[in-house]
């Protein structure tokens, strides 16, 4: 293991600055280190705290962030996540997202460089997520719960600082999104009717886990009035089906995220998991004559050419390529809502469990303390 | 384009205006810091023929001094 002293020796590793909190974070923003957010700032004690769940060398890169393809080492990724304002034992989950991102099917250099607003969706299972307290009910998706807040944030801060997804350079977002600054849920597995997206993935049930995926924000799905599956399928069928998605043109894997009420009343109907994706890839379709004249001709006659060069203007378009394709999961509280999350498309989403040096699957959060 | 010029290949790559930082940054990331880059007005996608073609026409004086330069 190297050490933290003797790597904070090496030039350029420490900054200094005047410790006043408007002072700190005036030199950040200045230095284009921060999100445009106040930051904590991350002394040597601070970051060594974060390490303190830490299992790996500190100064061997983890992955490269791309569009930089910068060292995203634990030293460097614990910095950020200080200033995101992260506990040490969410440290954990940080790395392991940065792991999942760098996985080739996600596509993490087009992701970072593209004109779209899409961000990385984090959605965690297992019960680590628990215990280190991402919320998964009421206001899942939105603000006031610290781990959400400050896990997708370190995850953001490491893609601009150490990937240097800088907007305007690596970050070519022609208007971005809000879930940039974090997009960062649980699944509600208590109230799922269904396995969790875990499970379903094949791993065990008492795992942790998260999977990653390019996402746009949520788009709401509001149904009050339905009581059958049907009903409310139809209505997300709607929310689904929108001609300017990329999912309509690059497929992907779009997501569900049923409110647990929405699941309920889809569940007690007879509906698997498996069945709500088939009956939604049948009907989330848009007719090709919905789209522009000149999106016909030019992408879906040449581009799509393989199934829609001498297409009828009746042909559906599918909103994703395989029924599967669609990732369903449930979080949030009480209320007739779900979301549906459009993904950049030309990409896939990657899951992994979290594990121990050793390859074991860490079962408590705690298995990762140092010492 | 970087594998081809490390292959010893000419190559160059046609960018927009607005992405010329991005190119720019890129070529350096992927160890060809003289990676010719042909610079055009932006967008390059959504363009009729007509616009295609004025795009066309700006960056092949660019790319015929990027094969001259390397063939001298």
């Amino acid at each position: 293991m190297s050490s933290l002293a003797s790597m904070l020796q090496t030039p350029g590793a420490m900054v200094e600055c005047d410790d006043d909190p408007e002072a700190v974070f005036e030199y950040l923003c200045a230095k284009g280190w921060s999100d445009g957010l106040p930051v904590i700032p991350p002394t040597p004690e601070r970051v060594e705290r974060m390490l303190s769940f830490c299992d790996r060398d500190f100064d061997k890169p983890v992955v490269k962030i791309p569009p930089r393809f910068g060292a995203a080492t634990p030293i460097r990724v614990a910095a950020n996540a200080v200033m995101a304002g992260c506990k040490p034992e969410y440290f954990p989950l940080v790395l392991l997202a940065l792991e999942a991102l760098a996985e080739e099917p996600y596509n993490l250099y087009g992701t970072q460089a593209t004109t779209h607003p899409c961000t990385p969706m984090l959605i965690f299972n297992g019960p680590v997520a628990r215990e280190v307290g991402i919320n998964s009910g009421h206001n899942a998706m939105g603000n006031y719960f610290r781990a959400n807040a400050v896990i997708g944030r370190a995850v953001r801060l490491s893609l601009v600082n150490i990937g240097a997804a800088i907007p305007g350079t690596g970050d070519m977002a022609t208007a971005g999104t809000p879930a940039k600054f974090t997009f960062c849920v649980a699944e509600n597995e208590d109230n799922s009717p269904w396995e969790p997206l875990h499970v379903e993935l094949g791993l065990p049930k008492d795992a942790s886990a998260v999977t990653v995926v390019a996402a746009e924000s949520p788009h709401n799905v509001n149904d009050h009035e339905s009581i059958t599956p049907e009903g409310i399928l139809t209505m997300v069928a709607g929310t689904m089906a929108n001609t300017g998605s990329n999912n309509a043109y690059y497929a992907g894997q779009p997501v569900l995220a049923f409110g647990p009420e929405h699941a309920a009343t889809v569940a007690k109907g007879g509906m698997t998991k498996a069945q709500v994706k088939e009956w939604l890839w049948e009907r989330a379709t848009i007719p090709l004559s919905k789209f522009s004249q000149e999106g016909i001709d030019r992408r879906f006659r040449r581009k799509l050419a393989e199934q829609f060069a001498n297409a009828p203007l009746d042909t559906p378009v599918h909103m994703w390529a395989k029924p599967e394709d669609l990732i369903v999961i449930v979080t949030g509280g009480a209320g007739k809502h779900s979301q549906y999350v459009p993904t950049f498309g030309n990409t896939r989403s990657v899951t992994r469990a979290l594990k121990r040096e050793d390859g074991e699957l860490v079962r408590s959060i705690q298995e990762l303390k140092r010492g | 384009m970087a594998q081809l010029t490390k292959r010893g290949l000419i190559a160059a790559v046609v960018c927009s205006d607005t992405f010329m930082k991005l190119g720019t940054a890129q070529a350096k990331v992927f160890g060809v810091p003289d990676l010719p880059l042909l610079k055009i007005q932006h967008p390059l996608g959504g363009l009729n023929m007509d616009k295609v073609v004025e795009r066309a026409s700006v960056a092949l004086p660019q790319l015929l001094k990027v094969v001259k330069e390397k063939q001298s």
